[in-house]
């Protein structure tokens, strides 16, 4: 195909009558627009429909799905905490029964587990946590109500560890720290005031549910004197 | 079509669109979960965050609404299905063989719930297997059956329900890594669908 080259007066020339022919070669196009939109030059069953206000409706519909994620998540804010906090006395560890379908601690919480669980209230000093874990499978875990999880400590397989930790309270208004004479003990400060701790122990066999169930008891959560 | 009519017509779509649209993908985006805030491996889908502090607000929503206490995932996954390998959702009218094939994690853990995350009630009391109490194949293996009647195994009973979902929670932080990293999993257990009543 030969090229010949075109000098821009030429081009100047040519426009005018380049930009009259491009409607025409437009329409020869195949329409891209949806079938379900109106066409252009036809009078659709859909023309009632102000596209700006759909516009704003799709805007509308954005605010109205960040709201509602919003509120669903503040409105059911707390809801597994205040079920623990029915049944678990303040900054003590409690063993809790094994679960049942009758008798559930929580939602989807692994059923073929031994928990102990302290509910800890730092509205009155700090609270001092000591829990060995013992193997995979079991951890220790700290909640606020709102379900963050501010610490985990999982086991390792066959390989034992005791911890021992204080929760203090965190933010402006926060009473100082205790001291404790000789203790080295971690500092977890918890952005609330209240909270729960929860160890929990996989169990692997009857045969080993009163080993697991004594070794659970061994966890201690006790409010630190001032 | 009159003014009137039009006007009225296009109120109504302005609040079909805003508050229907917008709820019915809240509500999706919540519960089923988005490439934003979950996960998915063949039929199991995870929500990475859930349980930290830096969460999303759909993990957030997603977990507060479920009453959740998740542990933080930088240690363990906790990973749900709701349909088996083809699809369809498992229902305790159909039997089931999640099967564990060259799934080796440091501890799991399946359990089987209802959509509420009730435990199935069921005459032997068992609610679930862990990687301690599951029995393995000569091959390596270790298939669970998810079924109504006792299956020979490990039979993990359905209830006599209707939809059920089932967990896995994974103790795994080379796994924990790879979801976080946006990595594959390469062999998590598939749930085939072995008959119906």
């Amino acid at each position: 195909m030969p090229v010949s080259t075109l000098s821009l007066d030429a081009l100047r020339q040519r426009l005018p009558q380049f930009l009259r022919q491009v409607p025409g070669q437009l329409q020869k196009l195949p329409s891209r627009v949806p079938r379900w939109l109106p066409q252009p030059g036809t009078k659709s069953a859909m023309g009632w429909i102000s596209w700006r206000l759909l516009a704003a409706a799709v805007l509308l519909g954005g605010i109205v799905h960040i709201s509602a994620t919003f509120i669903a998540a503040l409105s059911t804010t707390g809801q597994a905490y205040r079920q623990l906090a029915e049944r678990l006395p303040a900054n003590s560890m409690v063993v809790l029964p094994l679960q049942t379908s009758s008798r559930q601690i929580l939602p989807f919480l692994p059923p073929d587990m031994l928990y102990a669980m302290c509910r800890y209230d730092l509205s009155s000093g700090s609270v001092a946590v000591s829990a060995s874990v013992l193997d995979a499978g079991w951890a220790l875990s700290l909640h606020t109500p709102d379900g963050r999880n501010l610490y985990v400590l999982p086991g390792q397989p066959r390989r034992r560890t005791d911890v021992s930790f204080v929760i203090v309270p965190s933010g402006p208004d926060a009473p100082p720290p205790p001291r404790r004479d000789g203790a080295a003990d971690t500092q977890i400060a918890s952005p609330t005031i209240e909270g729960v701790v929860i160890l929990r122990a996989p169990i692997r066999g009857l045969a080993w549910m009163a080993e697991t169930e004594a070794a659970l008891q061994t966890a201690a959560c006790t409010p630190v004197k001032q | 079509m009159s003014r009137f009519k039009k006007a009225l017509l296009n109120v109504a779509l302005l609040l079909g669109v805003a508050v229907g649209g917008g709820l019915a993908s809240a509500w999706y985006m919540i519960e089923a979960g988005s490439r934003l805030s979950a996960r998915t491996f063949g039929s199991w889908v995870t929500w990475p965050s859930a349980g930290r502090p830096e969460a999303d607000p759909y993990t957030r929503a997603h977990v507060t609404r479920n009453a959740e206490l998740p542990l933080s995932s930088t240690a363990e996954l906790t990973f749900r299905a709701k349909t088996d390998n083809r699809g369809a959702w498992l229902t305790s009218g159909c039997d089931y063989a999640v099967v564990m094939e060259e799934f080796d994690p440091a501890w799991w853990d399946l359990a089987v719930y209802d959509l509420q995350g009730r435990l199935v009630a069921n005459p032997a009391d068992r609610h679930a297997f862990n990687s301690s109490t599951a029995m393995r194949d000569l091959d390596g293996r270790t298939v669970v059956t998810l079924a109504r009647d006792a299956r020979p195994g490990n039979w993990l009973p359905s209830g006599r329900g209707n939809r059920v979902v089932l967990v896995l929670t994974v103790l795994d932080t080379n796994m924990a890594n790879a979801v976080h990293n946006g990595g594959s999993l390469k062999s998590m257990p598939d749930i085939v669908r072995t008959g119906c009543r």
